[in-house]
């Protein structure tokens, strides 16, 4: 525990360190919401019904960028080599780097989610508050298959690319349902199924994790 | 012996083919439909249906493969992972492209976002994005390793990927062998399992044949090497 | 009798159509400096991530201290310099060996970093980014960055490529301190009388095997490029 907080903090220090590319995301995250507005030109009450898959595409948006840098970094001076060396269990080292993706998409995904929620409209109400279990259970979803992921991925030439063919139908499950259980929050529609639901977005987030943590040792030997 | 084994399967391939074909078209009597283009494009049921079980079979068998390679780190493993790999995605191409050419006549369109096809799709794409991460990284065990955790987290999705989209309406034919009102008469039962045996053994076929191919990739690549060496 | 610092016994690296090392037999006792020369793709780093742990021979049996080189005790005796510096360019230079003194559970770290930071001769920058840095202050961190947990195993992979004449100096009089203090090390490299003059016994590794292993003391460097580097100095 005490390297993956190692590989954290150093992480963090990084990120915050360019916060042009964290401001830079954030207005990417606004265009797209301004730009599915003009593609889509559709009535506010088909806007509300796809309002929830607009969210997560920038979600998931402000996530690729995460985990494209994520190992970027790592392999900039030979450091997945160097990560190799440590005296660190390989889980250790995917545990430190999952815990920093997933902060910074959670960073990310709290400074979209106002301008979402005044684009649209919504009201505020107590209900509300059900979407943070699910946005932490989607993006964690999200990052703990993004991570291991994107350390195959780095490896190759055009790892931007193969991240998002390797990732997105891996994870496509986790977000349907993350969109599914978003718009039942919104729509104020929440008796039915939204728990059981819920549960098993949060039961498959421990299997994606849990055999990534396995897994991550073999990604970094040679 | 190897040649042999591979001569017979071939010969036993070509008959039961034949009389899949024959099975299919000759005997089983046509199902109840409004018009003659549904009954004839129910006969693609045959294919249609054992290619996805195939499929299915092939990256349970990139699994497999993965977990053993990863366990003893023996090339042979990753061969059988890449070579099962490979004729799943044609297998389930198969499926992409039967499917369609049933739904044109039967619901009027070729495509539909529905359970079953999405599902296919994405199953598709993953052991599509397999075989492209397997394209850009150069051979060795570095690649042996990163493709094998691919295979592995690809088949654990694969059941949350249809359990996932199961919950939309489907439009698309129950599973038929279930008991029940959708369950299969005689004639057509016999036949569909005929033909799911065909397609097995030419999985099995495919699975030699590629395997081989790609050991004598591997023993000519090694002559090179030691004649350099020498 | 006291245990080796390193074993291989029979140790190969083939995979499909790679072959990087055949049936390698090599015992180094703890406080040898060994070079390992050998032409370019003759399988010289392979044998290091071998060693390290890094790479898994596919047949034959590596014993580092009597233990498996990936266990977590052993990765901790070990460091390696190659020109893969393993440094955050975002992270300043205190900040970087902050990071790797925390990973290595070093003792007493802010005192150390400062004591390898002198040695390199960095103490003045060590509030600047690495990526700031000169491809030799680079090279002279990456120096400290190795040296910081005190490792007993030095791997050295062509360490003296692309270094400037002060990062050399500073390198060599470090490799002699280390080896004085009973350090063991394996360098590989091209520059022979550098190998001469630090190492008491050297490798030849030529077409994935060990060729020769002799002392030091017996050779003539010039004797040895002739024979083994004369068609391939891209090294260098």
């Amino acid at each position: 525990m005490r390297a993956a907080l190692s590989i954290l903090k150093k992480d963090l220090r990084m990120e915050f360190r360019s916060k042009d590319s964290i401001l830079s995301m954030w207005i990417f995250s606004l265009l797209i919401f301004v730009i599915f507005n003009f593609t889509f030109e559709v009535s506010r009450l088909v806007m509300l019904e796809i309002a929830p898959g607009l969210l997560w595409v920038a979600f998931i948006f402000s996530g690729m960028f995460g985990l494209n840098h994520a190992f970027a970094v790592e392999k900039e001076n030979g450091n997945l080599r160097s990560m190799a060396l440590m005296p660190v269990d390989g889980g250790q080292v995917y545990l430190g780097k999952f815990m920093s993706v997933t902060l910074i998409m959670l960073l990310f995904e709290s400074l979209i989610f106002p301008i979402f929620i005044i684009f649209y409209d919504l009201q505020l109400s107590f209900q509300m508050f059900l979407l943070i279990p699910v946005i932490l259970a989607g993006t964690i979803g999200f990052t703990s298959l993004g991570t291991i992921l994107s350390a195959v991925a780095v490896h190759t030439r055009d790892q931007q690319i193969l991240l998002s063919l390797l990732l997105w139908p891996l994870v496509s499950p986790i977000i349907i349902w993350s969109v599914n259980l978003t718009g039942m929050v919104i729509g104020g529609d929440i008796t039915q199924g939204f728990y059981p639901l819920l549960t098993r977005v949060i039961a498959f987030d421990v299997i994606f994790f849990a055999v990534s943590f396995m897994l991550f040792e073999f990604i970094l030997e040679d | 012996m190897r040649a042999l084994t591979d001569k017979i399967l071939l010969i036993v391939l070509l008959f039961a083919f034949m009389t899949s074909i024959f099975l299919i078209f000759n005997w089983v009597p046509p199902i109840k439909a409004s018009n003659l283009s549904e009954q004839v494009a129910q006969k693609i049921f045959y294919f249609h249906v054992p290619s996805a079980w195939l499929g299915f079979l092939a990256f349970f068998i990139v699994f497999v493969a993965s977990v053993a390679y990863l366990w003893k780190r023996k090339r042979q493993y990753e061969l059988i992972a890449v070579a099962s790999a490979e004729i799943g995605v044609l297998f389930i191409s198969l499926v992409l492209i039967t499917g369609p050419i049933w739904a044109k006549p039967v619901w009027g369109i070729w495509w539909t976002w529905d359970a079953r096809l999405t599902s296919s799709l994405i199953l598709w794409l993953i052991y599509i994005a397999y075989l492209m991460l397997r394209r850009y990284l150069p051979d060795g065990s570095k690649r042996a390793n990163l493709s094998a955790v691919v295979g592995i987290i690809g088949f654990i999705d694969v059941p949350i990927v249809y359990y996932s989209i199961r919950w939309w309406e489907t439009q698309h034919p129950k599973a038929v062998m279930a008991s029940g009102d959708g369950s299969l008469a005689g004639p057509m039962f016999f036949t569909f399992m005929f033909s799911l045996a065909t397609f097995t053994l030419l999985y099995v076929y495919f699975l030699r044949k590629r395997y081989q191919l790609l050991v004598l990739e591997d023993t000519v690549n090694k002559q090179f090497k030691e004649m350099e060496i020498l | 009798m006291l245990l080796p610092a390193l074993e291989l016994t029979k140790v190969s690296k083939d995979f499909g159509r790679i072959i990087a090392l055949r049936n390698i037999d090599l015992t180094i006792q703890s406080g040898e400096f060994v070079s390992i020369l050998g032409r370019n793709g003759a399988g010289k780093t392979t044998l290091l991530n071998i060693i390290s742990g890094v790479s898994k021979p596919s047949s034959g049996l590596v014993e580092l201290y009597g233990g498996d080189p990936a266990d977590t005790e052993n990765k901790s005796k070990l460091a390696v310099i190659s020109h893969e510096v393993f440094l955050y360019n975002n992270l300043t230079a205190t900040e970087n060996l902050e990071y790797y003194a925390s990973i290595y559970g070093v003792k007493d770290a802010e005192q150390r970093i400062k004591d390898v930071l002198q040695s390199v001769e960095l103490m003045h920058r060590r509030f600047d980014l690495v990526g700031t840095f000169s491809r030799g202050m680079t090279q002279r961190l990456t120096i400290a960055r190795a040296l910081l947990h005190e490792p007993s195993l030095l791997l050295l992979d062509e360490p003296f490529t692309g270094l400037d004449q002060l990062a050399i100096g500073i390198l060599i009089s470090l490799l002699r301190k280390q080896k004085e203090l009973g350090r063991t090390i394996l360098l590989t490299t091209h520059d022979l009388h550098t190998a001469k003059e630090l190492s008491q016994r050297y490798l030849i590794l030529e077409k994935h095997r060990i060729l020769h292993d002799g002392l030091m003391a017996d050779t003539n460097p010039d004797e040895i490029r002739q024979k083994y580097f004369s068609s391939d100095r891209s090294g260098e």
